[in-house]
């Protein structure tokens, strides 16, 4: 068995696939990448699907070498991979064995990520290859460090898919949503149309945003299921965006979802930065899905 | 509060049976979960009295999903079978006597109450393998904590706002501890790792 050894870890790397979706109801959040578009990106990059495991990387640098020689690619924001020479991200590149090879990025990259043909081969725990750090769930439950030695499945794709390409636009930090279960409990254009800074204490549960402070009507809600995208208020007013760590149950109104597709520009959003949501409907988000779909297998033709 | 099926996004459907707590509410959503499930649309998440169904709106039409969610409202299917759970408590919690002199109870008086029913298991949320617990004596006076607890141990028993609730983790809770089992509510190495479930019924037991 190949693996990948781990030499600069990142500061919170963790192996993730597309998510852990059969266990909600024990309250075990899906985990999975932040950023879906990107990590599914990056694999199918390598000829993987999103059903195998990658790393994704908070922090980077991120530095690593191959046993035997695989087809690599990363993803994410302003991301590059060195090795002989620099690659951009979102491009698969054929990597020797034994060479030391960076991920890198810059103050603006959030989450990156690295997918390896044949994808990491950890034994799946409860159906799922994803790491949920906040309750160590996992077959490796804990963030990669330098030294780790990852077990790598059969390729799927060799060296006549390097230089492959999938780019996808930079965030312009306009996110489609749609109505959400109790939006009628604010006012008009409170929330949909209007600007929110990032805060610095987003992470992989939640986007917070900061700027404006919502008010509400009504009294208390049932806890309902949420999911990621959800866009819930706290008593606070300030909205939270949920994300892929987020839990399976929620008690704050849910004023907005975020499209599936736009998951991403909410979480590679970095701290300060704004973010606008504008309200669409269901056959507006759908037509955004479809448009990711045919963005995403167009790796394949 | 009527009955309806909203979208929780393109990929979710909300469907909210009422705004009350009451196990026969709970049990329906249950069963609507297990309903959907049954269907291979995707993962479907009951609380109180609300599931929330997920799909792929690529493979499934959302307008059959709709359709697949109006029929299982219809549908009056059979709630779960509970069983009834033994929960081994130590009432050494760090609330114990905050909670008997908001309560208007003797702490002796307070283990009584607490010991003294069966309280429903509505759903699990919040934590991995935590289940918020129902039908708490209400001589119980709990209000959450105004700010959360950072680090709640594994075991911790809980009150808060009528309910009751055993910490399967070390988290931050904002409930008010009352005591602490050794009785091992979530574990990995179990599938399921959740040792409560929905309809099960939890009574402590006093050690």
């Amino acid at each position: 068995m190949s693996v990948l050894r781990i030499l600069e870890a990142g500061l919170r790397s963790t192996v993730q696939d597309r998510g852990r979706w059969g266990h909600l109801r024990e309250a075990i959040p899906a985990a999975g990448p932040a950023d879906p578009g990107a990590f599914e990106a990056a694999q199918r990059l390598v000829g993987n699907t999103a059903e195998d495991a990658a790393i994704e990387i908070v922090g980077l640098p991120f530095r690593f070498t191959l046993e035997a020689p695989r087809l690599i690619a990363a993803t994410g924001r302003e991301v590059r991979v060195r090795g002989r020479g620099v690659v951009g991200g979102w491009t698969a590149v054929f990597a020797r064995a034994g060479e030391e090879i960076a991920v890198e990025g810059t103050a603006r990259t959030r989450f990156a990520y690295l997918a390896v043909s044949g994808g990491i081969d950890v034994a799946p725990l409860l159906g799922s290859r994803a790491t949920y750090l906040p309750a160590l769930i996992g077959p490796l439950p804990r963030v990669l460090a330098p030294g780790d030695a990852l077990p790598l499945g059969a390729p799927r794709a060799g060296a006549d898919r390097a230089g492959g390409s999938l780019p996808r636009a930079e965030p312009n930090g306009r996110v489609l949503a749609m109505r959400g279960p109790h939006a009628d409990r604010f006012a008009e254009g409170s929330f949909f149309g209007r600007r929110f800074r990032v805060s610095a204490s987003s992470d992989r549960v939640g986007l917070r945003l900061e700027g404006a402070r919502l008010e509400r009507s009504g009294g208390e809600i049932l806890s309902i299921g949420v999911a990621p995208g959800a866009v819930q208020v706290p008593h606070g007013g300030e909205p939270i965006v949920l994300l892929a760590d987020a839990q399976t149950t929620g008690g704050y109104p849910v004023i907005a979802n975020v499209i599936g597709p736009d998951l991403g520009t909410v979480a590679q959003a970095a701290p300060g930065e704004e973010l606008s949501f504008y309200e669409v409907d269901r056959a507006a988000a759908l037509e955004a899905r479809r448009a990711e779909r045919r963005w995403l297998e167009a790796s394949e033709r | 509060m009527a009955e309806r099926v909203v979208a929780f996004g393109e990929a979710a459907l909300l469907i909210e049976l009422d705004g009350r707590i009451d196990p026969d509410l709970a049990a329906r959503a249950a069963a609507i979960a297990d309903g959907w499930e049954r269907l291979g649309h995707g993962p479907a998440v009951p609380t109180y009295a609300a599931v929330l169904v997920r799909y792929d709106p690529l493979l499934v039409d959302p307008a059959a999903a709709e359709a697949s969610a109006r029929e299982l409202l219809r549908a009056r299917a059979a709630p779960p079978a509970g069983r009834v759970l033994e929960v081994p408590t130590r009432y050494d919690g760090a609330d114990l006597e905050e909670v008997a002199r908001l309560s208007g109870l003797s702490v002796p008086e307070l283990v009584a109450a607490h010991t003294s029913r069966e309280h429903y298991a509505y759903f699990l949320g919040f934590a991995p393998g935590f289940a918020y617990c129902g039908g708490l004596d209400p001589r119980i006076v709990a209000p959450r904590l105004a700010s959360p607890r950072t680090r709640v141990p594994a075991g911790a028993v809980a009150v808060a706002d009528g309910q009751t609730a055993v910490y399967p983790r070390g988290s931050p809770g904002g409930w008010r501890l009352i005591g602490t089992t050794d009785l091992v509510v979530f574990d990995l190495a179990r599938d399921p790792p959740a040792l409560i479930r929905p309809g099960d019924r939890v009574r402590f037991v006093a050690q």
